[in-house]
């Protein structure tokens, strides 16, 4: 878990609006907080798919599963089973 | 009449009919025009001030704009999904005393932004009204401008666009008949509000009295609820479309009881148009063409055209007339290119505080819309590109030269040149070709690009050259870059 974290983390850091030293919390909204927009999320989408070889349905692209790092942590961890 | 105006007549009329949905919150014209009435009463003696509106898209952004309105103040909305910078810029050329603001976006931007205004007026999601510090100043506007719409506020200069209570009405009624919209249609406003096709959607439907759908681009299964939910009329860019048709089976499925689905923002490609029919044949293509400056639409291709016509810009919509000129101003015959120009009663009132970049733009009457044309015999319009060298980057009109400016200003690097390059989702995004220098570091470029600009023009790949991308004659231009692109790559 604390692994994938990390990884969506250094992505954000990489590839969003986040700054390198801002810090981020587990439940905060990515979208609210204007760290990433409809585009960027899709591209993470893609960049989770490949990195843990996993398919994401379009049912999954909610706020529930993809505005949070739990979120996002949750859903790769139950599709990665 | 004023846009609020008509909220006002609904409410008396048919007070209980939605108005507005967000997610699982609906709100009838009564309420609406109440909630109006309560957030305009703390502006009512503003007397024809600039207000930026910063709020998210939905139905409290919709409230505090027709606030705005209503008690015959400037609205000047702040496009959210850019960053603090470039807001920063549009508040910068706009000398905005006062802005009113949602609290979720007053604890976003923190209290640091929130300095340079004189009135600071916080709405909450229960419509409850916080005035943080009050100050009323005299201005001198324009004594029809009710709407700033700022089209190019990401890099270089923003301009704003004025429009009147004239150009919104005269606007929304024309898209009201081509798109025959009733009191029975659900829109869905899924793109951003604060631009001028998202803020089309509002007036064209709560003109007709009928109801809009708000929700947002961000997760692919809500925006199909929300179709799923009951649209009549679904509008989109042309990325919006790429991104839903990337699930067909569920596309197919949410579009089945769509009557319309619209686009602006950007020529729908062949592929697209396709694609939908395949899917969906029931549904009816409408592709518009149009620009901030004629407050949204211009042009539409009738749905029936949409297989033979879709290279086209179709034809005006009703109360405007278009034509291409020739270099002398005079009307071009048939098949001659030329520069599109366009007049109606929705042509704005001219740029915000900048006369010269007005009178160049209006002449006699006429906008020049700066995009090179040719009639075709049967009447349509057909585009051959810009006259200058802007270019549409994930359907955002975007001057290069800007963003390499923008770029070369802030960081370690001699020369920088932007290639528009193809995107799966996007159509268009952007690479970088750049000229080193002693200190640059390629990937300090790119982290200032995602930091300070906005996502869409965050570029896929940055090249480095060793000379200048001339053309033969000398000239550095779109032309000449992306010549230069292709060869590098093809070299690599």
């Amino acid at each position: 878990m604390e692994q994938i974290r990390n990884d969506i983390v250094d992505y954000l850091k990489a590839n969003s609006f986040m700054d390198n030293n801002s810090s981020l919390n587990d439940n905060d909204s990515l979208t609210q907080k204007g760290i990433i927009d409809s585009i960027g999320l899709l591209e993470l989408m893609d960049y989770i798919c490949e990195k843990y070889s996993i398919e994401i349905p379009e049912d999954l692209l909610t706020p529930e599963n993809f505005d949070s790092l739990q979120g996002i942590t949750n859903m790769i961890t139950k599709l990665a089973k | 009449m004023r846009i609020d105006a008509y909220i006002t007549e609904y409410a008396r009329k048919t007070p209980q009919n939605t108005a507005l949905e967000e997610g699982i919150s609906s709100i009838s014209y009564g309420c609406l025009d109440n909630d109006i009435n309560t957030i305009a009463s703390s502006l009512m003696d503003f007397n024809h001030c600039r207000f930026a509106v910063l709020a998210e898209s939905g139905i409290q952004y919709i409230k505090m704009l027709m606030a705005v309105y209503r008690s015959a103040n400037i609205a000047i909305p702040l496009p959210i999904e850019f960053p603090k910078f470039s807001l920063e810029k549009i508040l910068d050329a706009a000398h905005i005393n006062n802005i009113i603001t949602s609290d979720m976006q007053y604890s976003r931007f923190g209290e640091d932004f929130f300095e340079r205004f004189e009135t600071i007026i916080v709405i909450s999601s229960d419509t409850s009204v916080k005035i943080l510090r009050k100050k009323i100043e005299t201005e001198n506007n324009n004594p029809e401008l009710c709407l700033v719409l700022y089209t190019s506020g990401t890099t270089g200069t923003p301009k704003g666009v004025m429009l009147s209570d004239k150009n919104l009405v005269a606007n929304a009624e024309s898209i009201i008949k081509v798109l025959r919209i009733t009191s029975r249609d659900n829109g869905a406003l899924v793109i951003s509000p604060h631009h001028a096709f998202g803020n089309s959607i509002i007036n064209s439907h709560l003109v007709a009295g009928g109801s809009i759908k708000v929700g947002n681009m961000n997760f692919v299964d809500s925006v199909f609820n929300l179709i799923e939910s009951g649209v009549s009329i679904f509008y989109g860019v042309p990325s919006t479309y790429r991104i839903l048709l990337r699930y067909p089976d569920r596309f197919r499925r949410a579009f089945t009881n769509v009557k319309i689905a619209a686009s602006a923002g950007g020529g729908m490609d062949k592929a697209i148009v396709k694609e939908i029919k395949e899917l969906v044949p029931d549904v009816k293509i409408l592709p518009m063409y149009g620009q901030t400056e004629a407050t949204a639409r211009l042009a539409y291709l009738p749905s029936e055209d949409v297989d033979e016509f879709v290279d086209t810009i179709g034809k005006a919509i009703p109360g405007v007339i278009l034509d291409v000129f020739d270099s002398e101003s005079r009307s071009a015959g048939s098949d001659a290119m030329g520069e599109l120009v366009a007049t109606g009663d929705n042509i704005m009132l001219g740029y915000l505080d900048d006369e010269i970049a007005s009178e160049n733009k209006i002449v006699n009457g006429w906008l020049h819309t700066g995009d090179l044309a040719q009639k075709l015999p049967n009447g349509y319009i057909r585009l051959l590109g810009r006259k200058d060298d802007i270019i549409k980057i994930g359907d955002h009109r975007v001057n290069p030269r800007d963003v390499e400016r923008s770029i070369e200003e802030n960081n370690e690097v001699s020369k920088v040149f932007v290639v528009p390059v193809y995107h799966e989702l996007m159509g268009t995004a952007i690479s970088l070709m750049v000229i080193p220098a002693a200190g640059t570091k390629v990937e300090e470029l790119f982290v200032f690009c995602r930091k300070s600009l906005p996502g869409y023009l965050c570029p896929r790949e940055i090249l480095c050259i060793d000379h200048l991308p001339l053309s033969e004659n000398g000239k550095i231009s779109n032309r000449s870059i992306i010549e230069e692109y292709q060869h590098v790559k093809a070299s690599m």
